[in-house]
């Protein structure tokens, strides 16, 4: 216990400091401007500021990247409320009520309800993080790729629940997407594998369509054209902002409780387990928050209908996976996503190889890390509350002028994520283009496109977990009934696909 | 002899103009680049990165690392062959480069000239604590007693571990079921759980799990340089010297071919002092990778010897695309 509070004391006083602070509110603004632009994720702030990082004692750097990590994850939540446009995949969920609320009249509170649903998040994975790090750095060690390919068939099931009222149309562009996400490489083989090997396998496209230009494409390019046509028929609308009640009432808080906790375990638990990120925690926290709060009898204002709990629970959810995320880097040196691998490379630069012998050997290092994130938090809470005030603003350019903006930053977007690789970075813009054109078609007929990215993102993942595992159960297709864990998964699969539509069926 | 004056001072003006010439590489507003082929923290950036820090204090220029990870290591190589050939972009290749260039995606190798080569990080082949199996002789037989049970794991069909399973995989008459990971985390990952039986790791990955892990060869012709791995046995020690396989990643530094000479040669030159660093060199001893240093043509020739060496492998695997 002495030697724990030691640890503990030792910890604090490498972060204390005024460098480490100064480069906590640093990182923290210059996380939220990057999570509110159209197209510029978390992963590339990170990338960016790595550099930096590498001049500073570790403990400082990893506060500071962890700054710019929980600013950009909250961040994305701004466009998503004011213009309906996602900064980021972690605000996929938090359009549909976020924007809606925006139309209402209730943008203030969207963007409060959010700070501070990022806020309570962040500190319950940040717990849970501290508390469990090295009892789920056991769990994930049984995760293999017959669980791992369980995980993203539950995560495609979401498309159901996301395709509204049209399952045809959702599973048409979720196949759309799954074909989209093949194109690149064999990932056993490494040939090349899309249309015309012999013009294409050693241009760009031999990595596949990246998901950042795909999302901004979809979402900055293709609502942009989409809100160019209705100002040619002059009906493009500016949602009046209201900045009187920011936060929601203490009695609606306590009223949440439930979709709260369940939202932050949610984010947490989907964050440690490798491989998946935000995209599927903030769906699932949002569709079993549309659940709790279409339960007769229910006092929550119910979800998809602009109503503050649907954008809570993803806002919630996502930056709980901010901590969840951190588990497998800490113990296992497992990056969670994208933007903790950035994460994971700014300890190993250091000389820091995490697993066992951090948390044995160098314990202060770790208590610095939870208190830096723990640090970041608290300023990412204060600033996004500083930026509500100036936020707003961005809706009283007049369309004419912030079409051809959003426009613009999502090229820039584009490009910067892969800026010192030119090549690469002009064939995004490309891609960004072509997939903007076909989010727009595929809108004004009516599709939906959040399935078209869950095919996306989750089709690698089916495709080579699938293929490992038949792999590893020497061709055995049966090899999925055979482990206990994924059988359950697999009964959890089934049940989200047929349970709503038998629950239908009795009720009728 | 005022004519005779004339003469030698044109021909110093000539001579001075000559040796001025040979400084103007590289220009010092210039930013020489160095991509790394893989992301940030990976294995080949964290060899390159201290050897680069060294770089900065040899080359007037500024010096800049920049990360193009993608398709194995084909994408920063590809960028590398769409620069101009000045030498101002430099590409960390190595035994990676090999493997992309032979898949056919990208010309690689067929369009660059090294500039020196840099070390070797030997690979080891390891299993779990509790395998029944604790030397590489019993491994084969408990392979060779059930083909296709044992999973050998790589982390990537396109770098040197995919290829060094497949050649240990041909030498044994296919026993194995080797398989491929994304990346050295995801075998790492399914090794320890338990999932996948042999692994072919990096030192570091060993030094980092040894609790876990038994390893059990060392691939490289020598003994490990670290006294925690030094009594690994090599193949050859295990009766197992016919077994010629990758015995680890070799790095080295490369340009597009067409480079100036003069560019080659300061290139040459701030290396050879950058590597030659007692910081570098203790980095070296501290992470047990076996250097390797040779420049120029002499790295070139080694280089062949290697793509001499992969080509038959690739080519029995099925592998091997390129024509």
């Amino acid at each position: 216990m002495q030697a724990a509070l030691a640890d503990l004391s030792a910890g604090l006083e490498i972060l204390l400091t005024f460098e480490t602070i100064a480069w906590v509110i640093v990182g923290s603004i210059l996380g939220i401007i990057l999570g509110a632009l159209p197209g510029l994720t978390a992963t590339m702030g990170l990338a960016l500021m790595l550099p930096v990082s590498f001049y500073l004692p570790t403990a400082t750097g990893m506060a500071l990247l962890l700054s710019v990590y929980t600013g950009a994850v909250s961040g994305a939540s701004i466009p998503a409320i004011l213009l309906g446009i996602p900064g980021n995949p972690n605000a996929l969920a938090t359009v549909e009520d976020g924007y809606k609320m925006s139309q209402n009249g209730q943008a203030g509170l969207a963007l409060g309800g959010a700070a501070l649903a990022s806020l309570i998040g962040g500190f319950i994975s940040l717990i849970l993080l501290c508390l469990f790090a090295p009892l789920l750095a056991k769990a994930t060690l049984a995760f293999g790729p017959a669980e791992k390919f369980m995980l993203a068939l539950l995560g495609m099931s979401i498309i159901a629940a996301i395709s509204g009222n049209n399952l045809m149309k959702g599973l048409s562009v979720a196949a759309l997407g799954l074909a989209l996400s093949i194109i690149g490489t064999d990932p056993f083989t490494n040939s090349a594998r899309m249309p015309f090997p012999e013009l294409f396998a050693a241009t760009p496209l031999q990595s596949g369509i990246k998901l950042i230009p795909a999302l901004i494409g979809f979402f900055g390019i293709s609502q942009a054209l989409y809100d160019l046509d209705r100002l040619r028929q002059g009906s493009l609308k500016v949602p009046q902002v209201s900045l009187k009640n920011p936060f929601p009432s203490m009695r609606k808080l306590g009223q949440m409780w439930r979709l709260t906790t369940e939202s932050s375990l949610i984010g947490t638990i989907i964050g440690a387990i490798p491989g998946t990120g935000a995209s599927i925690a903030v769906f699932l926290s949002y569709e079993r928050a549309k659940q709790l709060t279409s339960k007769v009898g229910s006092k929550l204002g119910k979800v998809g209908t602009g109503k503050i709990e649907g954008v809570f629970a993803p806002e919630v959810a996502n930056n709980a996976v901010t901590g969840g995320a951190l588990i497998p880097v800490l113990t296992l040196a497992i990056p969670g996503d994208a933007a903790t691998a950035v994460l994971l490379g700014a300890l190993l630069i250091k000389g820091v190889v995490p697993g066992h012998e951090l948390f044995t050997n160098d314990l202060p290092l770790v208590y610095a890390i939870f208190g830096a994130m723990g640090l970041s938090l608290i300023a990412m809470f204060v600033f996004q509350l500083i930026g509500i005030r100036i936020f707003p603003k961005v809706l009283e350019v007049p369309p004419l002028y912030l079409i051809p903006i959003i426009i613009l930053l999502s090229y820039a977007g584009t490009y910067a994520i892969d800026g010192q690789a030119s090549l690469v970075a002009t064939f995004n813009m490309g891609v960004a283009c072509i997939l903007g054109v076909l989010g727009y078609l595929l809108k004004k007929a009516d599709y939906p496109i959040s399935p078209l990215v869950l095919g996306l993102i989750l089709g690698p993942m089916l495709e080579q977990n699938f293929r490992l595992a038949v792999k590893l159960g020497q061709g055995n297709y049966f090899t999925f009934l055979e482990q206990p864990i994924v059988l359950v998964m697999l009964a959890i699969v089934i049940a989200t696909f047929i349970g709503p539509r038998i629950i239908a069926r009795a009720k009728s | 002899m005022n004519y005779l004056t004339h003469i030698v001072a044109a021909a110093s003006l000539i001579f001075v103009g000559a040796t001025a010439n040979a400084q103007t590489w590289p220009d010092e507003e210039k930013v020489v680049t160095v991509i790394v082929p893989y992301s940030a923290g990976g294995g080949t950036d964290s060899v390159i990165r201290p050897l680069i820090e060294e770089l900065k204090n040899h080359l007037p220029a500024r010096v800049q690392v920049v990360n193009i990870g993608g398709a194995g290591s084909s994408q920063g190589t590809n960028e590398l062959l769409t620069r101009d050939a000045d030498g101002y972009t430099l590409l960390a290749a190595g035994t990676h480069t090999i493997g992309a260039t032979m898949q056919g995606l990208t010309a690689g190798y067929n369009d660059m000239d090294h500039i020196v080569g840099l070390n070797w990080d030997p690979f080891i082949i390891a299993v779990l604590k509790e395998r029944d199996y604790d030397t590489l002789p019993e491994l084969v037989e408990a392979a060779k007693n059930d083909p296709g049970a044992i999973c050998l794991g790589n982390a990537g069909m396109g770098g040197a571990t995919g290829v060094a399973s497949v050649a240990i995989n041909l030498k044994f008459d296919g026993v194995f079921n080797v398989t491929p990971f994304q990346g050295g985390q995801n075998l790492r990952a399914d090794v320890l759980g338990g999932r996948c039986q042999v692994g072919i790791f990096s030192q570091s990955e060993i030094l980092a799990n040894s609790e876990a892990l038994t390893p059990l060869a060392i691939l490289y012709s020598e003994e490990s340089a670290l006294e925690d791995l030094k009594d690994v046995p090599t193949l050859e020690e295990l009766g197992l010297g016919e077994l010629s396989v990758p015995g680890g990643s070799y790095k080295s530094i490369a340009v597009r071919a067409g480079a100036p000479d003069e560019a080659i040669d300061a290139l040459i030159e701030a290396f050879e002092k950058a590597f030659n660093s007692e910081s570098y060199q203790q980095f070296m001893a501290e992470k047990g990778l076996i250097p390797a240093y040779s420049s120029g043509d002499d790295t070139t020739a080694y280089y062949n010897t290697l793509i001499d060496g992969f080509e038959p492998i690739l080519r029995e695997a099925g592998l091997y695309k390129a024509e």
